[in-house]
This record gives structure tokens, sequence and C-alpha cells, in this order.
């Protein structure tokens, strides 16, 4: 036999054994093993050796041979956290009310934490995928107010829409500077492929370099010649399937409208097929055109600095100083401008700044709101507290039942650190079934979150690993900071008092008042910010904006030849219809889109000057059919045939620009723009042409008779979808080859409040619940309160007390907060609404009624919340609350 | 009779240990058994029977030698007490009795 000494038994039997078998037979047990062992290698092979011992080791699992583990002495701790978890368990279930009450309320405050957290999140994701997205830079375009160099104000906000030839000499000039994106839009073109036929909201025209600076996929095609030849389109994959569906669309054709101003009619050969754009993106789209697609149309545009068509962003080295570039922006300009006296100004804004923080005009796409999220995220927190206040001063109210437990615990030796850890442990307990609540809360949500919204919200940005300590810190602190307090107060009870007998709980009864109080100024904060959030928005929906808003129906129909070759047809077999008062042309319509024009008219003084403003081109009968009041001259009339090239309509506001305050001076009077030159004939009243966010501008309203973009139709008909399905007959008998997609006026206009919109639903829905939280929170404690009085009660009902004083002695408490609640909130909400009604140029007043109403409702809430518990109480027979001691 | 109960396995190892005197430990009681029984013991059975006769008092025992066969751990050697053998020679003595009374009674029976 070779030496089997050297041969060891298996470990693991070994390692087992030594874990459970008693210390103290350890020694002589492992030496049997060995022993036998040793002797069966002498008589087995190795392996089978092992295996018996293995075997007989399995076997001396005997009760005799055991540890005993209750017994050990490491786990008397384990023992007391037990006991403290069956404690926090007890309570939970004794007393379902207030657990409800506590879970709930703290459940509800962090679904909408989170709920808000994600929108924030979802605000600040945009543009976020884009790798270079450090490196991406855009230009806007200002005009200063002086041609003094050194006065750098600007006159009004500056435009990140601008010319073209800035881009092509940024690059030139400027090493740093790797590639420049151009693009042009939101264009709308109607595409076809055979029967398909869709008019594209928002296309744009896009120079070739646009894969190298954004990081979209392109899934089919070349990305570095995609969009280099004229007449070239990449489809999104959606606009691929609603064209060609499953078809492969690459290398297809689509017959394209023209776009006016922009690129004549053609055929688009499809060079690409791109993914669906992520929808945190700034600006989005359904398909690209090339740019050389409009360069090939109207080259000019692309040499004017004056013209105004084009998005610049650019993409810089790694090695870029974004301040000194800026520095150099100035003589940039003036190089360029040939003009040192010139007002134009350029300016960088970098990616990570567009969706949030631009403050410039005339935006490719959606801006988000910086404010918004601030505030939504305050009322989120605020929410929050009012449902830790409820935790705290439920948990402090109920001091006293807790009392005997913490003197006994003491007395027996616990530390007072064990305690605060006992009871934040409960706070932890609680805090985690509030959270699985909120979970629950914020899955069947999120949907309604789109309808606040408008954005789509998938449960998937929370289930996250990302997310995961995210909740935990957030589960941590929640039961932290509501858990201290009373951990303090409960722990710091003196073991002798509380045996002795303590009647009242003495400490935290200023606190929890000055919470309560808290809470309700929150609570009527978020009242009386409703109700002037409401009031606002009713003004701006209300006002009589000096124009027909009502039943006007429009048709877009950008700018089509065909359609604006017809006009006459068109308006002459609608108006035959009895329920149609009138149709009209024109290039805009009040809320949508208007160039900016400059025009010379005479002054007082003779000469002829030059002011800009935007320009509203309307068709001949534009003016009575959208109601808009004469307040000098006449309109446009087809008695006078000149009208269509040598007059001009203005409003009151353009009338001052020039400097007549009184309008009847400024008519006859000589203008000259765009190339025509004439005098103006009428002016109109000012009308709110945009939203009533912006002050009404100086506004010419030019005729121009073909050419248009829009049709409206002015209906009185109490059938307004037969009317409807009237036009769209008509339609289609004389404009076959486009779809009849109309709209109605005031939905259009007041889209233009939709982040108002949004705002205010979301404002009413947290402060709802808010007051509902705190509503909670005081039902809780009115309920404790009353329980603790119930002797007082029935010694007062004995002694003759009636119905309403118990009433009165149970509710006056409360109510003294609410006033002195209401006292808090008032000048709070009037500063903070002050502030924000700055953001409308129309703007209700802040009446004191508004607090008035605040106060009375959260009055009457707080009244039905208590009322309840103290007629109970008021209502009891003193019998069975004195007989029992 | 109680105190003194002893199970029939516990007898067969109480009785090895006096048989083997300085011998007796662990793995010398099993080898002494299995021959005798002629049938394979685990150590588990063995051991839990010396611990459970340990604490009712039948055995005491000390640690003896290590060698290196078991790995430098030490042997423990059990001793009988004299209350086991006091007990042991009570069984005997119960069963002898028994035994005495078996063919007188079978003859006489037969005799009828």
């Amino acid at each position: 036999m070779s030496a089997p000494e050297n041969i060891q038994p298996p470990k693991w039997p070994l390692r087992l054994m030594r874990t459970i078998i008693k210390t103290e037979y350890l020694e002589e047990i492992e030496g049997d093993m060995e022993e036998i062992f040793q002797d069966n290698l002498h008589q087995y092979s190795i392996p089978k050796a092992k295996r018996i011992y293995t075997w007989e080791m399995l076997k001396l699992l005997r009760p005799a041979l055991l540890r005993n583990f209750k017994s050990s002495y490491t786990f008397t701790t384990y023992a007391m956290y037990k006991n403290y978890f069956l404690i926090a368990w007890r309570n939970l279930i004794k007393k379902k009310a207030y657990s409800a009450i506590n879970i709930l309320g703290l459940g509800v405050g962090i679904a909408c934490c989170f709920l808000i957290f994600t929108f924030v999140q979802s605000e600040l994701s945009y543009d976020t995928y884009h790798t270079k997205r450090d490196r991406i830079y855009r230009v806007t375009h200002g005009t200063r107010v002086s041609e003094d160099p050194r006065n750098l104000s600007k006159e009004g906000p500056s435009w990140v829409w601008g010319n073209a030839p800035v881009g092509p000499t940024l690059k030139n000039e400027f090493p740093e500077i790797e590639k420049v994106v151009q693009f042009s839009g939101r264009s709308d073109i109607l595409l076809t492929n055979d029967d398909k036929k869709y008019q594209e909201n928002g296309v744009f025209f896009m120079d070739s370099t646009v894969f190298d600076v954004f990081s979209w996929d392109l899934l089919q095609g070349d990305p570095k010649t995609a969009l280099v030849n004229p007449y070239s389109i990449v489809l999104t994959q959606s606009t691929a399937r609603k064209y060609f569906g499953n078809e492969n669309a690459l290398g297809k054709t689509l017959k394209g409208s023209d776009s006016p101003g922009r690129a004549n009619a053609g055929q688009y050969i499809v060079t690409g097929i791109m993914a669906d754009l992520p929808s945190n993106s700034h600006f989005k789209f359904n398909a690209l055109l090339s740019l050389s697609t409009f360069k090939n149309s109207n080259p000019e545009v692309f040499d004017m600095w004056d013209y105004a068509d084009f998005y610049t962003y650019f993409l810089v080295k790694e090695q870029f100083d974004e301040a000194a570039f800026k520095e150099k922006l100035p003589e940039f300009v003036k190089r360029q401008r040939k003009d040192p006296k010139t007002r134009y100004v350029i300016e960088l804004e970098s990616l990570k700044d567009v969706y949030l923080k631009s403050d410039a005009d005339r935006q490719p796409g959606e801006t988000g709101s910086l404010s918004n999220m601030y505030i939504f995220s305050i009322i989120g927190l605020f929410i929050l507290a009012i449902a830790m206040i409820n935790f705290m001063n439920l948990s402090t109210a109920r001091s006293m039942e807790r009392s005997k437990e913490v003197g006994i615990r003491k007395s027996i030796g616990a530390a007072r650190s064990s305690l605060i850890s006992q009871f934040l442990g409960e706070s932890f307990v609680i805090v985690s079934l509030s959270m699985i609540t909120a979970v629950i809360l914020v899955v069947i949500s999120l949907p309604f979150m789109t309808g606040l919204t408008g954005k789509e919200f998938e449960p998937g940005i929370l289930i996250q690993w990302k997310s995961i300590p995210i909740i935990l810190g957030a589960m941590v602190l929640i039961a932290f900071v509501a858990g201290s307090y009373p951990a303090l107060v409960l722990s710091g009870f003196s073991p002798v008092h509380v045996l002795k007998g303590m009647t009242k709980s003495t400490g935290g009864v200023n606190l929890r008042r000055g919470l309560v109080v808290f809470q309700f100024s929150l609570s009527i904060l978020l009242i009386a910010v409703t109700i002037i959030v409401y009031t606002q928005m009713n003004h701006l929906l209300d006002k009589d904006l000096g124009f027909d808003k009502e039943s006007m129906l429009v048709i877009d129909y950008n700018y089509d030849e065909a359609v604006n070759a017809k006009s006459q047809l068109l308006k002459t077999s609608l108006e035959e219809n009895p329920s149609i008062v009138s149709v009209a042309f024109s290039r805009s319509v009040p809320g949508s889109f208007f160039p900016y024009a400059g025009t010379e008219i005479e002054t007082k003084n003779g000469e002829m000057k030059m002011m800009g403003q935007p320009i509203f081109e309307v068709g001949i009968d534009f003016i009575p059919h959208f109601g808009l009041k004469l307040v000098a001259g006449r309109s446009y009339s087809r008695e006078f045939p000149a009208d269509s090239s040598s007059a001009l309509v203005i409003n009151e506001a353009a009338a001052k620009q020039y400097g007549y305050k009184n309008a009847e001076e400024i008519i006859g009077k000589k203008f000259s723009q765009w190339g025509r030159k004439g005098v103006v004939i009428g002016v109109v009243k000012d009308f709110n042409f945009t939203s009533l966010h912006q002050k009404i501008e100086p506004l010419t309203l030019p005729f121009q008779a073909y050419a248009s973009r829009y049709l409206s139709i002015k209906v009185k008909s109490k059938d307004l979808t037969k009317t409807i399905q009237q036009v769209g007959a008509v339609w289609s008998e004389i404009e076959p080859h486009r779809p009849f997609l109309y709209s109605f006026l005031d939905e259009d206009f007041n889209r233009q409040y939709k982040d108002d919109f949004i705002f205010r639903k979301l404002f009413t829905t947290f402060s709802c619940l808010a007051i509902a939280i705190a509503c909670l929170g005081l039902l809780g404690l009115a309920t404790y309160m009353a329980e603790q009085r119930t002797k007082e009660i029935g010694i007062r009902k004995v002694l003759g007390a009636d119905f309403r004083t118990i009433v009165l002695l149970l509710s006056s408490d409360f109510i003294k907060l609410v006033v002195i609640a209401i006292l808090i909130a008032t000048p709070i909400a009037w500063y903070v609404m002050n502030r924000w009604l700055e953001g409308f140029a129309y703007r209700v007043q802040i009446s004191l009624w508004i607090f008035v109403l605040a106060g009375l409702i959260a009055f009457l809430i707080v009244a039905l919340t208590i009322s309840y518990q103290s007629i109970k109480s008021a209502l009891m027979n003193p019998v069975s609350s004195l007989k029992s001691e | 009779m109680k105190k003194t109960k002893l199970g029939e396995f516990e007898e067969l190892v109480l009785l090895t240990v006096a048989a083997l005197q300085q011998d007796a430990y662990g793995v010398e009681i099993k080898r002494e058994l299995e021959t005798r029984l002629r049938e394979r013991l685990s150590v588990g059975s063995i051991q839990s029977a010396l611990k459970r006769m340990e604490e009712k008092g039948f055995l005491t025992s000390a640690f003896g030698e290590a060698t290196l066969k078991r790995g430098g751990k030490r042997k423990r050697i059990y001793y009988t007490t004299s209350h086991a053998l006091k007990v042991l020679e009570e069984i005997r003595a119960i069963r002898a009795d028994l035994w005495r009374s078996i063919p007188l009674t079978a003859s006489e029976l037969k005799m009828i």
C-alpha cells in the first residue's frame, strides 16, 4: 500500500460535521472517523473509502450529537429584533384605521413623487440619446437695440430660425467646427404613392450631414449619401409602412407636391429608412427631404443674409473652447455683413439647453418648461411632506399607548439608542408597506399620466436596475425623516414617570399643532393656486379676441396651386349652401404662423420710415368674414381693382408704431412693402392674432388674392355634421386630388394653451390629492382626540352640556388651526401667483374672493372631516363611556 | 428498574466497553462489536449510544493518546461506572432467573 496517510478524507463532509456536531464531541468523533477512513484505505479503493466516509458522516446526524441551536448564545439579539417586529406588527393590526391612514397616505404621497419624478426625468432626458450631444451647438439670430457695438441688449428674443449663408461661412472661417447641418421647415407636403395619399405635416429639408451629427439610426441606405441628391427622401419606419405596407420602400418613388417658397413638386426617391424618432427629441418629423431639393428650386435664398428659413446646427471638434468661440462671433458678423454698424447678432446654444433652457422664438419643435418642472417637483415634495406629517402626528399623538411599553423596556435595561432603532424600524416597516402601495398605484396611474401631460410614459421608466437604489434610498430617507421625531419622543419617556401612570401625552402638542398648520397652509395654498389658474384659463378662453372664432371651419391646403386656381369656384359653390355664412381665403389664420416683414410707411413729417412687424396676408373678404372691426378707412373691396397691388390695411398697434395716435390720420399715407407701393386704406381694431401670452403686436394685413393657404368657412347651422359632409362633398368634387382635412378655428387657437392646460390639469389633480391626504391625517387625529376625551365628554354630558357645545368643543381646536393656516397661505399664494400671471399679457386680477373661497373650501373640508367624529362622540351615551374603568 | 433502563444495543455497547477495558474507544468498540455481531455498524450509532449512556451515568470518559492515523486527534477512552456494573449484574440476574424458569415449566406442562 502506498502511504495512505497522505490521502485526506473528503472536505465538505468534514466541514459539515464541524458546523453541526457539538463542539465538545468534535475532536473524538473527527479522530474516529479519520482512523476508520485510514483503515478503509487499506481495505478498499480510495473513492470507495471516501464514499464510506461521506455516508458515515451523514449518519452522524443524530439528535444526541447535534448542536442545540436554540440555546446558542450568538442568536439572543435576534430574539430582540423578532420581538420588535412582532410588536410593530401587532400595533399595525390592532389599530387598523391608523395603519391604513398612515400606509395609504404615505403610499399616495410616494406615488405622486414617483410620478412627478418620472415626468421630470422624461423632460430631462430630451436629446440625451445623441452620442455627440456635448459637441452639438446651434445658432440663434437676434437683433440688437442699437448700432453701438458695446450695447449688447437685444430687441426681443432671438430666433432659432435664420438665414442660410451663416452655416457654410462659419464652417469655412472656424476650423474648430467639424460639421454643419442645416435644415428648413417644418414643411407640409402632400405625398402620393398610387392610391395612398397623405398630407405630411412637419417634414424637413435636411442637409446630407445630418447622420454625422445626430445619432439617428439609418436602417437602410447609406448615411453618407442618402440626402445628397435632389429629390431624395428618407422615411421613418412608420411612414414607410404607411405608404408601402410591408414592401421594402428603398429605391421606390413617392410623388411629392410643391412646398411653396422651398421646393417644386417632383418625384422623390426613397434613399433611406430610419428608425422612428425617440419621443424625447426636441424636434420630430416623419420624413426628411434633401436640402439640395430646396437649393435646386430656389438657389438664390441660400446666399441671402436677410432671408430666414433655416436652422443651423453644428458639431465641434473635441477641443472646443466655447467662451473663446463666442468672443469671436461679433467680429465674424461684422466681417460677413461688411457693415460695422450692423445690429445683427448670432449666438450659440448648446444642444443640452435647447429643450428646457432656450428662450429663443421660432423653434423647430416643442420646448419644455423648466419652471413647470420646478413647480411640479415642489408639489411632489409638498405632498410627501403632508403625508409624512400625518405619520409624525399620528405616531406622537398615540405615544401614550406606547408609553407603558417604553417604560418596561427601559426598566428591563433597554438603552435609549435601541429604543430609537426600534421605533425607526417600525416606521421603516410602515414605509415599506407604503412603498408597495405606491408602486401599485404608480403602475395603475401611469396611463392617466399620459392623459395629464400629453406624453407617453412606459412603466419601463421605473422598472430599471438603477431605480432600485433610488427606491431603497427614498425608503430609508422617508422612514428616517418621518420616524425620527416620534422615535425621539417615545424613547425619551422616563420609566418612573410612565409606569406610575402618565395621564396625558405632554410633549409635542404644540409641535403637532404647528405641523397641522403647516399641512393646511400647503393645502390652502394649493387650493388658492388652483382657483387662480382656473380663473386665468377661463379668462383666456372667454376673452373677446376681436375676431370671430366660433363655428369657423378651417381647411389647410398648404398653398396648393390647384386649389388656389379654383378658389372662386370653391367660394361660390360653398356659399350656395344656406348654412354657410361666408367663405374667405388667407395665408394664415389666428393662432397660426406669421412671417415677419419690413414695411415703410410715411410718417407725420413726410419721410418714409422702415419698421418690422408680423404680416398677415389675407384674401379680399377676409376682414368682414372674420368680424374684424374697422376703426378708420375701409376694407379691401372689389369696387377698387387697384386694391390688389396698391392698398394696405393695418391694425391700430401698427398705426401707433408709426406715430399715429389717431388712426384716421394714417389713412392715405404712402407705404412700401415687399416691392409693393401704395397707400394705407384702412385700420382695423386690434385683435389677438396670437395667444394671450403675448400683447397684440403691430400687424399689416396686405391683400393677397391668390397664393393662399387656408380656406375658412363661417358656418351657422344646427346640424354641424351635415354641413361638414356637404362641404366635404363640394371639396372632393372641385379638388379631387387633395384629401378633405378640416379643423375648427377655436380648437386650433386654444391648442396654443396646451401647456397651460396641462399645467392646470396637473395642478388640480395634485392639489386634490394633497388635500385628501391632509384630511386623512386630520381624520386620524380627530378620531384619536375624541377617543382620548371620551370620559371628559361623558362627564360634561352628565353635567348638562348639550350636543352643540360638545361638537364645538371638539372642533374648535382644529378650526383655530385652519384659520391660522389661511392667514399664512394667503400672502404666499398671492405672491406666487402674481409671478405666474406675469407670463400672460392678458391676466385676471387676483381678487380677495379667491382667498376667501380657498379658505372656505378648506374650512368646509376640515369641518366635514372632523364633524363625523365630533358628532359621534357628542351623541354617545354617557352611561356607556363612564361605566367602564 | 426504571432508572436503570438500558436499550438492547446500549447494553451490547456497554458490555463491549467493559470487556475492552483500557482499549475502549470509539473505533475499537465498533470493530469489536462488528466482529462479534457479524454485521456492519455506523460510527453514528455507536457514538450516540455512548453519549446517551454517559448522560445516564453508565459511562465516564477521558482523553487518551493521539495517533498519527487519527490526524493527531486524541482518543476518548470510556470506562464503565460501578452503577453500570451493578445494572449489568441485575439484568443478568433477571435474565438468568427467567432462563431457569423456562425448562421447568415446559417439562411440567408436558407431563400433564
